[in-house]
Formats: structure tokens, C-alpha cells, sequence
């Protein structure tokens, strides 16, 4: 599979705070890096200048091969990177055809006269729900009335239906149930197969083995190591998550 | 699960329905009361009916560009007074264009007032959009603002004018229908088209609920914002213009005591006080049933205190059934 | 005529040196302090005041808040009596608030003379209450407005049917008055009128439209509407009009703005009830300047009403009672 992404020497410095010190790694097509580490370790630091919301002090991303870093975060988007925040930017009291295209609705004609298209979008939303594996039982419900895994699924829906390459996600199990997480962790596995790459942030350790093809580990702004899970066991990420030299 | 879900939906549409019933309910009662204390009808007479939606009407001008902020989770207070300025300065244009104003300058009268109306509505978004400001105390500003432009601009006095044509707008009838209740339902078919049909409407929707879902759909919320608070000073400036030509006379404080009402019938109508949620057509009803209360206590001759209480009663009824409402379906979080 | 004036006034000083300090006239400034700045009423009594200002030779300063509110009355005289005049002619804008305000002036030594409104009971120099350090009260008879009020309504529709009081807010003493006097001259003058329960309208115009709507479907036979100020009486006439009962229906209105004159030569007002405010300006200074002078004053002055109709509305002899802008 070839490179998708490839961060080279990222650095950030706030003021003084040198946040992201040397970070450097690349993302393969259909391919699951997790991005794992404490908190402060520089992971969302990482994530916001790959995805166009800061701007790295030094170093570039290259995605397709060609140079992202400058792009504005609509560039980025429109790039075909996809980033799925912890709170899902979903508007609760949408149906998941208008969260699937929300600024970018679909629109027909009454009499002359331009109109939401509602059924095409409930129609594609379900549709593309389907093929995540996810039966949605109303679709014209609120997406306030699913569960937290359906609502991840819409998320990662609109991900996929605008085609995006590469899904950043967010600590995406944070807030869910064991259930649900299984379903996000399917969800994420039927992503790969699609060819989608995929970086996900996260300090769970369960779903940084369930997820990851690679695991890249942060401490204090570097790269502590880079592990594939079959490699590697929980105690020895969590020595590199503390800093520990390799 | 499944059942637990049909009962869930069958709340909602029951809540969906509530204020129609409600708006039922009041006709009824007022029915029942003029037929045994008079032997009349109260529901079946036209003068009734027309009064009744002309007061509606005065209350739901204010009330439907406001449907529209309050579901994007915001509120706009200054409205009360954007509509006294636009009938202050309608009035004023109209007395100085000279008595015996045609239809042209009272047309023109109409746009200077509604333009005055849209630089309150663009400060407001401003505030709001670019500033950062918190729409409750921004448009309290703004309520100020407007209200002491308007007493400025009227020299502290109420505007009279001797128009016939604006005499016309206010109290002339089309195919029958008076005027204000032609220029309302016109207005709400609009913003009901505005809401539910286009892109705009689902803008609005989704800013009520997360404004982050609008910002990374790559959607311009200062300008959203700006729309929003222009189009609510335009309906309360319209609301303005009918009055000074119902009254023919522009007053400063023509939308103050209005303000409660229209805040009053977005809530009643369905609205949430924390966004995301109300529907032009619950306004609508929401309006009339003020207009029917207040028009129907006056009939049943209760003691003027009383009115304030019932009026007082009826919004908290509107509040509670909204709480509950949440409750009853899962709630937003 | 001026320096006869100035000399008697200075002989009179001279004379109960004991009460009033010596002064010239032309040194003498009275302060009005009127509810608002920008009203009609109020501008209207400051031309009445100035008139009697330029009589005397002496100076009356204007000045006062852009709203009727006793939060920002009170740093207005505050600031005036730091001007120390000689007398303050002052609208309260609250009965009680506006009682503690005021005695600081009193302690000082300055003369305080309430017009249009009053503090405390608004009887005054009697002995009782907090507030009863003011010299004079003068103002309309609102009660005898209201009874005018009723008189001409009994003869406009005949001394025979049901007629109401369109009102702003119960506890608004002027308007509460109107309504009093009204319904006084009614019950004891007039047994054939029946006056029904007033409506408040919250100064709303079309409020008070739908209020005669609804009157209008219970009583049929409506014959009149006291308007107790000039939107209760619009709105009621709007009401009346959209009815098309304008030849049925006498409408009444309190007070004269300019507006007032179109609106009874339309015909959607039959009377106005006009009160004297320049006249209130013009006693007051009286009044304060007879203090100065070592005069005595009486406590209590009622100013006169006049009934703007369509018969008079257009007389000169008419004009003056109407407010200025």
C-alpha cells in the first residue's frame, strides 16, 4: 500500500512552550496509526497541524505527496482529510440525511421553487449507514435519539460520503459505553477496508491494541518509539508514554 | 427498546400537537361561556375572528423573525423598540413629504423605516457575530440604543400624520381580509418556507444545537448570525409601519409592550429556551392564542387584574409543557 | 413696569428681612426639574415657566432626565441643589423615593414647591408625613379631569347607555385619578350610564384596539371610551373605527399633544380633555418667586382643563392650550 501521509519534522513552539518538539510519521493507505500518549504529550498539537488549525513552526505534511501545510482547515478538507472531533459537530436535532450533508444540502424544485431535498438525503444517509453495517431504525428521527455508536457511525458516514482519504479521529471512544465501543471499533475496521487511512488519537489502551496497525507513541513533544502491537504489550507503551527511553 | 421508542414518538407528536389543542381548548371554553352567558357564539362570529387576528398579527410580526433567533439559540430584546423607530420614522418621512401623502410616499415612507429597522438589525449581528457579545445583553443595548433614536428622532413626541394611503394600510381590507393580517400570513408563509425548506433554515436549526456543526460544515455563522438579526429587526419594522398606520401616528414605544407577547408566543408555540428547537407555524399559534385570551377575557368581562394573571399563567404553562417536553424525549444531552 | 415690580419686591424682602433674605430679583434662579425632558407636557410647562421667568426678570433653569424615573431624577437634583438656586419647582417622579432627595434640599435652606406630581401625601405644611416640607403643590385636579371628562361624555351620547375607561396601568396616579373622577361623576350624576370594567392596556395602541373589539362583541350597544391617556384613547378609537361605529361611539382623550388636533379633525377622536401645563409652569414660579418675596402661598393650586372638540379646535383663541413640542 503507498504513503498517504507523511508528517516530516513537525514542530510547534507557543511563545515560549515549545509544544511539539521533532514528530515525524507516515500514514499508509487502509492503514490504522494510532497516535497514543498522556495528556500533554502534544497529540492534539500534532492532529491541528496536520488538519490546517495551526501552522507548524517547522517542518511540512505531505498527503498524495503533495505539500498540505499552509492549506487553511477548508482546504484541508476539501483535501480529502476528514477530522472527527470528540463532540462529533453533530446538530442533535437534524436528522442524520441533514448532519450527512449539512453545508452542502441537497436541493430540488417545487413548482420552480428550490426546496430541501429531505427523502435523497435520509435515503443516502441510511445507505451509507448501511454499509458501516448500521441499520438505522428512524430515519427521520432526530439524531438525538440514536445511540452513542450510531452517532459515531453518522459522523464517520459523512467522512466516507464525501470521500474523504484520511479520518483523523478524536479519542472517538471516549464517551461511550463497552458496547458502543466495540461497534466504533468495527465501524473503524470496515473503514480500512474501504482504503480509508486512518489516525486515531487515544489513551486507552484496549482500543489502541483492538485499532491500531501501528502504534505511535508520544512523550513530551518527540516520538517515544513506534510499535506494531503484535511487537509489543501494554506495559512496555505505557514506559514510552511516560518518557522512558527506548 | 422498540416500545420504549414508540412511546417516545408518541409523546412527541402528542407535544407536536399540544399548542393546537391548547389554542382548541381556549376557543372552546370560550365558546361554551358566550353561548350560556349570552346565547351567543363567540368562535362563529367574523368580527371576532378578524379582531382576533388583527391583535394576532401585531403580535406575530414582532414574534417571527424572532422564532428564527430564538431557534438558532440566541435572543433578540430590541426588537420592541426597532419597531417603534420604524414607525416613528415612517411617520416622520410621511409629515414631511406633507398631508396629503399618495401611495408613492408612503411606500417610500415604508422603506426609510424598514432601512432604519435593518442598521438596528446589523448592529445587533455585529455584536453578536464579530464581537462576541452575548445576544441578551447585546440587543439590550440595542433596545437602548433604538428606543433612544426613536424618541430622539420623534422629538420625545407621538408622530401624527394625516395620510389617507397609510390610513389604508393599516385598516384597509384585501378581498375582505384587513391589511395587517394579509401583510402577517404572507410573511409567516415565507419564514415558514425560509425554515423548513432551504439551506438557510437548517443553518439556523443546527446553530441552535451546536454552533460547532455549522463552523466545521464550512458554513459562514457571522454571516448566518447577521442574516438572523437583520431579518428579525425587518419583521418588527413591519410591525412598526402597520402600527402608525392603523393608529396614524408613529410612536416610540409602539413595540414595547408588545415585546413580552411575541417572546411569550415563540415559547408557546414550541420553542426552547436553549435553542434548536420551534417552528414558524407554532409562533403563529402561539400569537393567536394571545390574541384569543386577551380578546376573550376582555368578552367574558373578568376584572382587568385577573386578565394579568391569566396571560401570566398561560407562559408558564408554555414554559413548563417546553421543560417537560425534554424530559419526556431523552432530553438534548 | 419691571423696576416697579423689582422695588416692591424689594421692599417686601426688606420689610420680613426675618423670613427671606434680602434680594435683588434679578439675582433670583429658580430651578425646574421636570418627570422627563423630552415630553410634551413638560416642555410645555417650561414655556409657561420662562413666561413668568421674563415677567419677573428672573431666571428659571430647565433641567431634568430624558425619563420619567426617580433612579435618574435623583442625580439631576442632586446636581441642581449643588447649584444652590433659590427654589426648586420640581415634578417627583415617585411619591416616596423622591422624598429623602428632596430634603436635602429643604436642609439647605432651599424652597421646594412640587408641580404636576407630588411626595409623600401631597398635602403639605400640615404636620404630617415624611414629606411635608414642600411649600406648594401645584397641578391639575386630575379627579376634576376625569369628572369633565364624564360630563361632556353624558352629553355627547345623551345621559343614556354603557360607555368604559380605556386605561394605561393600574398605579399610575394621574391616570388612576382620571378614571376616579370619572366614574365618581357618573355614579352620582348620571344613573342611566352604566360604566363597565375599565381595561388596561399597557399603553399598547393595539391593545387597546382589540379591548374595544371584544367590549364591542359583548355589548353591542357600546355608546362611548374614556381614554384615560392619548394611546388608550387611539387605540379604543381604532377599535371604533375598524367597527365602522365612528357616528355610534363617543371617544374621549386625556391630554393635548400636537397629534391631538389631527386626530379630532379626523374624526377618530370626538374630545380631548386638555390640561393647563404651561399654566402649572407659569403658578409655579409664581408661587416660588411670592416665597422669595416673603409672600405667602397657598398650599395647594388647581389648574384648569379645557375640552378640544371639533367645534373649537381649530380657534387661536384654542391654540395655546395645546402642547408644545
Amino acid at each position: 500500500m503507498s504513503v498517504l501521509l507523511e508528517a516530516k519534522g513537525l514542530k510547534k513552539r507557543f511563545g515560549g512552550n515549545e509544544a511539539v518538539s521533532d514528530v515525524s510519521f507516515t500514514v499508509h493507505e487502509g492503514e490504522c496509526v494510532v497516535l497514543a500518549g498522556d495528556n500533554g504529550a502534544g497529540k492534539s498539537t500534532v492532529i491541528k497541524m496536520i488538519s490546517g488549525v495551526h501552522t507548524p513552526t517547522e517542518g511540512q505534511v505531505f498527503f498524495n505527496g503533495e505539500l498540505l501545510t499552509g492549506k487553511t482547515p477548508e482546504g484541508v478538507r476539501s483535501a480529502g482529510i476528514e477530522t472527527i472531533y470528540q463532540d462529533l459537530s453533530l446538530a442533535d436535532n437534524l436528522d442524520p440525511g441533514l448532519n450527512l450533508y449539512l453545508g452542502r444540502e441537497k436541493m430540488r424544485r417545487v413548482l420552480g421553487i428550490p426546496v430541501l431535498d429531505r427523502a435523497a438525503m435520509r435515503r443516502d444517509a441510511a445507505e451509507v449507514m448501511k454499509s458501516l453495517g448500521i441499520e438505522v431504525p428512524d430515519p427521520a428521527a432526530p439524531v438525538r435519539d440514536l445511540s452513542g455508536g450510531q452517532r459515531q457511525a453518522i459522523a464517520i458516514a459523512r467522512a466516507i460520503h464525501w470521500q474523504a482519504k484520511l479520518v483523523i479521529m478524536d479519542e472517538p471512544t471516549a464517551a461511550l459505553g463497552v458496547p458502543e465501543q466495540r461497534e466504533v471499533m468495527a465501524l473503524i475496521g470496515r473503514l480500512k477496508a474501504k482504503g480509508v487511512g486512518i489516525i486515531l488519537i487515544s489513551h486507552n489502551l484496549p482500543d489502541i491494541f483492538a485499532a491500531a496497525d501501528r502504534i505511535i507513541v508520544l512523550a513530551r513533544g518527540v516520538v517515544g518509539g513506534e510499535r506494531r502491537p503484535s511487537e509489543t504489550n501494554d506495559e512496555e507503551i505505557v514506559r514510552l508514554m511516560m518518557g522512558a527511553s527506548v | 427498546m422498540t416500545n420504549q421508542r414508540k412511546g417516545a414518538s408518541l409523546a412527541k407528536s402528542l407535544l407536536n400537537i399540544w399548542s393546537w389543542l391548547f389554542l382548541f381548548l381556549i376557543l372552546a371554553f370560550f365558546e361554551i361561556y358566550a353561548q350560556i352567558e349570552t346565547g351567543n357564539t363567540f368562535v362563529f362570529r367574523v368580527y371576532n375572528l378578524q379582531s382576533i387576528a388583527v391583535a394576532a398579527s401585531q403580535i406575530l410580526l414582532l414574534a417571527l423573525g424572532l422564532t428564527l433567533v430564538i431557534v438558532a439559540g440566541h435572543i433578540d430584546l430590541s426588537i420592541g423598540f426597532t419597531t417603534g423607530l420604524a414607525a416613528v420614522v415612517m411617520a416622520l418621512v410621511i409629515r414631511w413629504i406633507g398631508p396629503d401623502s399618495g401611495w408613492l410616499a408612503v411606500i417610500l415612507a415604508m422603506g426609510v423605516g424598514i432601512f432604519a429597522a435593518v442598521i438596528v438589525g446589523l448592529v445587533n449581528g455585529w455584536l453578536v457575530a464579530h464581537l462576541n457579545v452575548p445576544s441578551f445583553i447585546g440587543t439590550l443595548g440595542t433596545y437602548g440604543i433604538a428606543r433612544g433614536a426613536a424618541l430622539i428622532v420623534a422629538g420625545g413626541a407621538t408622530v401624527s400624520i394625516r395620510s389617507d394611503a397609510a390610513r389604508a394600510f393599516g385598516n384597509g381590507d384585501i378581498l375582505g381580509f384587513p391589511v395587517p393580517v394579509v401583510v402577517a400570513v404572507l410573511l409567516s408563509l415565507l419564514f415558514h418556507y425560509l425554515l423548513t425548506h432551504t439551506k438557510f433554515g437548517v443553518h439556523v436549526y443546527a446553530l441552535g444545537a451546536s454552533r460547532a456543526s455549522v463552523e466545521r460544515a464550512g458554513v459562514d455563522v457571522q454571516k448566518l448570525l447577521i442574516a438572523l438579526f437583520v431579518l428579525s429587526a425587518v419583521t418588527a419594522g413591519v410591525g412598526g409601519l402597520i402600527y402608525t398606520g392603523r393608529f396614524s401616528a408613529g410612536a416610540a414605544n409602539a413595540g414595547e409592550p408588545i415585546l413580552l407577547y411575541a417572546v411569550a408566543a415563540v415559547f408557546i408555540g414550541g420553542a426552547s429556551l436553549t435553542g434548536g428547537q420551534g417552528t414558524v407555524m407554532g409562533t403563529v399559534i402561539g400569537a393567536t392564542i394571545i390574541a384569543v385570551i386577551q380578546f376573550g377575557l376582555v368578552f367574558s368581562g373578568l376584572p382587568p387584574y385577573w386578565q394579568f394573571v391569566a396571560v401570566g399563567l398561560v407562559i408558564i404553562v408554555a414554559v413548563l409543557v417546553d421543560q417537560s417536553k425534554d424530559k419526556l424525549t431523552g432530553g438534548r444531552t | 413696569m419691571r423696576n416697579l415690580i423689582r422695588s416692591t419686591a424689594l421692599a417686601a424682602s426688606v420689610g420680613l428681612a426675618g423670613m427671606a433674605q434680602a434680594q435683588d430679583s434679578k439675582d433670583i434662579t429658580i430651578a425646574l426639574v421636570p418627570g422627563l425632558t423630552t415630553d410634551a407636557f413638560y416642555i410645555t410647562m417650561n414655556r409657561g415657566a420662562q413666561a413668568a421667568a421674563e415677567a419677573l426678570g428672573i431666571t428659571v433653569n430647565f433641567q431634568g432626565a430624558e425619563e420619567f424615573d426617580p433612579v435618574l431624577q435623583t442625580p439631576v437634583l442632586d446636581a441642581v441643589i449643588a447649584g444652590q438656586p433659590d427654589a426648586i419647582l420640581i415634578a417627583p417622579t415617585d411619591s416616596t423615593q423622591m422624598i429623602e432627595p428632596l430634603r436635602r434640599a429643604h436642609e439647605q435652606g432651599i424652597p421646594v414647591i412640587t408641580v404636576d406630581t407630588f411626595i409623600d401625601d401631597g398635602k403639605y405644611q400640615d404636620g404630617a408625613g415624611d414629606g411635608d416640607f414642600p411649600m406648594a403643590y401645584i397641578a391639575s385636579d386630575n379627579i376634576g379631569g376625569g369628572r369633565m371628562a364624564a360630563r361632556f361624555m353624558a352629553e355627547e351620547i345623551g345621559g343614556t347607555g354603557k360607555v368604559y375607561v380605556s386605561n394605561v396601568r393600574p398605579g399610575i396616579s394621574t391616570t388612576d385619578q382620571r378614571e376616579e373622577g370619572f366614574m365618581a361623576e357618573m355614579a352620582e350624576n348620571y344613573p342611566d350610564i352604566e360604566v363597565l370594567q375599565t381595561q388596561y392596556n399597557e399603553n399598547d395602541a393595539s391593545l387597546a384596539a382589540s379591548q374595544f373589539n371584544a367590549v364591542l362583541a359583548r355589548h353591542p350597544e357600546i355608546a362611548g371610551v374614556f381614554g384615560a391617556n392619548l394611546f388608550s384613547a387611539l387605540g379604543a378609537a381604532n377599535g371604533v373605527e375598524g367597527a365602522g361605529k365612528m357616528d355610534d361611539v363617543t371617544v374621549i382623550a386625556f391630554d393635548a399633544p400636537t397629534s391631538i388636533v389631527d386626530n379630532i379633525e379626523s374624526g377618530l377622536v370626538d374630545a380631548a380633555i386638555a390640561q393647563h401645563p404651561a399654566e402649572i409652569g407659569y403658578f409655579g414660579v409664581m408661587s416660588a418667586y411670592a416665597l422669595l418675596t416673603g409672600q405667602s402661598v397657598p398650599v395647594s393650586i388647581g389648574t384648569g382643563f379645557t375640552v378640544l372638540n371639533a367645534d373649537n379646535v381649530g380657534d387661536e383663541a384654542i391654540a395655546k392650550f395645546i402642547y408644545s413640542e
